[in-house]
């Protein structure tokens, strides 16, 4: 399924970038889920504004350096002239860029629970699920934002169109959720969007039955799903001008 | 047309890319063991044949396949038994050469790096330098170290020397020659005709994306039947005499008394009659070679 040799080259030229801004959102996280208030709050607060632009930062990067970097630059030439199927490049790329995301708020998750435990003196179990739901939700919600930078990498032979097509989709998302927040002037944005699909009011919400947050998150993984088939076969079908 | 033997076909590959660039209706077919030449100014479509056949490219029309399999469809298979260099050079994201000689090796499953460290040898190359500070030369090096330290059977060699001086070259012809011996075909694009003129068994010129002449080397560089002697006499008397008589001139050069003249091999005793009377200077024979076949067909392509 996944070439070995190409995964740890893969890991070995982007695992800087993902340690640094796992390494701040880890610490983010620590440091608000530490002073001690209600994870409700503290939640709301964190999780409505600040992980969608650090992992978006890594998620546009990543995303053109994994194809269309390499082709643009023709190193992918290399590559290719191993006995390599397109088709597992692609899948290793994939795997890596995914994997790493969850690792990403796997990393956070435990930040935060540990971090809420210190500074609280314990955690319940239903706040470890919230902070669990609600860090899977980010996963789907990158998968969703990964999965269109992924498929503008597969496309574009110019790391420039793929960042400025990837890039600017992702960015444009990030910002009408934010722009949406702003009062009733901006609130149609948040129509547009799929960062309204991450509904933290849904997991938080005391009501036992509230669980429309679980098809908003089948519905970000599944844009993710389609995007990442669209990019692999759009991928393994074009001309390579290496 | 193809024989079992071919172990690179390629039928009517067209890739039109507009604006007449492209590739139109290449037909060649390279036997086992061969060593195949394509020559061609910059842009008349050598490294559009070669990414063809490295699967990088899906032509309009036609196909072309190694080994019996198709270069599109079994990209990823035929690259067992295929090394290659390609035309412009962009290694990988490591650190030195050796890093990138390894990774490669990694990919291809290959365990001894006993040939790769011959041709390190042979090409007095130090891998260990950093690929960043590598010159083009070295980066060419590496390159070539690359492609054939897997002891592929096939070799695609896009443009394989361009940046090595006229020292590294001649290693490089003969490494070529060497592997020719173990039986590899190779395919390789130049530029360079002594080099091809050394190695090849045949070459194909390539004009504007179309094969217009394919030379067997059997059939030049002295073997030509049509030959060229440049002949010199010590005076004025014979030369004119000479000129009187109904052979091919290519050049009359009055002020040394020496002309060019063309003979059929059939030919050549009714030369040496007339030469016999004659007060010769010297006489010597001029090789066909490749860059006047090249030459030639080239201005009647213009021509016409």
């Amino acid at each position: 399924m996944i070439s070995k040799t190409l995964m740890k080259q893969t890991v070995k030229n982007n695992i800087v970038l993902w340690a640094v801004l796992t390494g701040i959102q880890v610490l983010m996280v620590a440091g608000v889920a530490s002073a001690g208030t209600n994870l409700q709050q503290t939640a709301l607060a964190y999780y409505n504004m600040l992980p969608g632009l650090i992992s978006a930062i890594y998620v546009i990067i990543t995303g053109n350096k994994l194809l269309a970097q390499q082709v643009d630059k023709g190193t992918m030439a290399y590559v290719l002239s191993n006995p390599i199927k397109r088709s597992k490049v692609t899948a290793t790329q994939a795997v890596f860029f995914l994997g790493s995301l969850f690792l990403m708020f796997a990393l956070s998750a435990a930040s935060h629970c540990i971090a809420h435990y210190i500074g609280s003196g314990g955690i319940t179990a239903t706040e470890i699920g919230h902070v669990v739901l609600l860090n899977l939700g980010l996963f789907c919600l990158n998968a969703a934002l990964s999965g269109v930078c992924f498929l503008a990498s597969s496309v574009f032979n110019l790391s420039k169109y793929a960042i400025a097509v990837g890039g600017g989709l992702v960015g444009a998302q990030i910002l009408m959720s934010i722009m949406g927040m702003f009062g009733e002037t901006f609130q149609w944005m948040r129509n547009f969007t799929l960062v309204t699909l991450f509904d933290i009011g849904s997991v938080l919400s005391p009501e036992p039955d509230s669980n429309a947050f679980v098809w908003k998150f089948i519905v970000l993984a599944a844009v993710g799903m389609i995007t990442y088939t669209i990019g692999s076969v759009a991928f393994s079908k074009r001309d390579l001008p290496l | 047309m193809s024989q079992l033997n071919d172990i690179i076909d390629i039928q009517d590959l067209t890739k039109d890319f507009g604006q007449e660039r492209g590739i139109f209706g290449v037909n060649l077919q390279i036997r086992q063991g061969e060593v195949f030449g394509l020559a061609g100014i910059n842009g008349s479509g050598k490294s559009t044949i070669m990414r063809h056949l490295m699967g990088f490219l899906h032509p309009s029309n036609g196909r072309s396949s190694i080994a019996g399999k198709d270069c599109w469809h079994s990209a990823a298979e035929i690259k067992r038994k295929v090394g290659y260099i390609p035309g412009e050079i962009a290694f990988p994201d490591v650190n030195s050469g050796l890093d990138f000689l390894h990774l490669q090796a990694d990919y291809m499953g290959l365990r001894s790096m006993s040939y790769a460290n011959e041709l390190i040898e042979q090409l007095n190359l130090d891998p260990t330098a950093k690929l960043k500070r590598m010159s083009k030369g070295m980066k060419q090096k590496t390159a070539i170290v690359n492609a054939f330290m897997c002891d592929s059977d096939i070799l695609l060699l896009d443009e394989p020397t361009t940046g090595l001086d006229p020292l590294m070259q001649k290693s490089f012809t003969e490494i070529i020659k060497q592997e020719k011996k173990k039986g590899k075909t190779i395919f390789m694009s130049s530029h360079m005709w002594g080099e091809m003129e050394s190695t090849c068994d045949r070459v194909a010129f390539l004009k504007e994306g179309r094969i217009v002449h394919v030379v067997d080397m059997k059939t030049i560089l002295g073997n030509e039947l049509n030959k060229e002697y440049k002949i010199e006499f010590n005076n004025q008397n014979d030369y004119s005499a000479i000129l009187a008589r109904p052979f091919d001139f290519i050049q009359k050069k009055e002020e040394y008394n020496q002309v060019v003249i063309r003979v059929l091999d059939t030919d050549v005793n009714k030369l040496f009659d007339v030469l016999s009377t004659m007060d010769v200077r010297f006489i010597s024979h001029k090789p066909y070679t490749l860059e006047a076949c090249f030459r030639e067909i080239y201005n009647q392509m213009e021509v016409s």
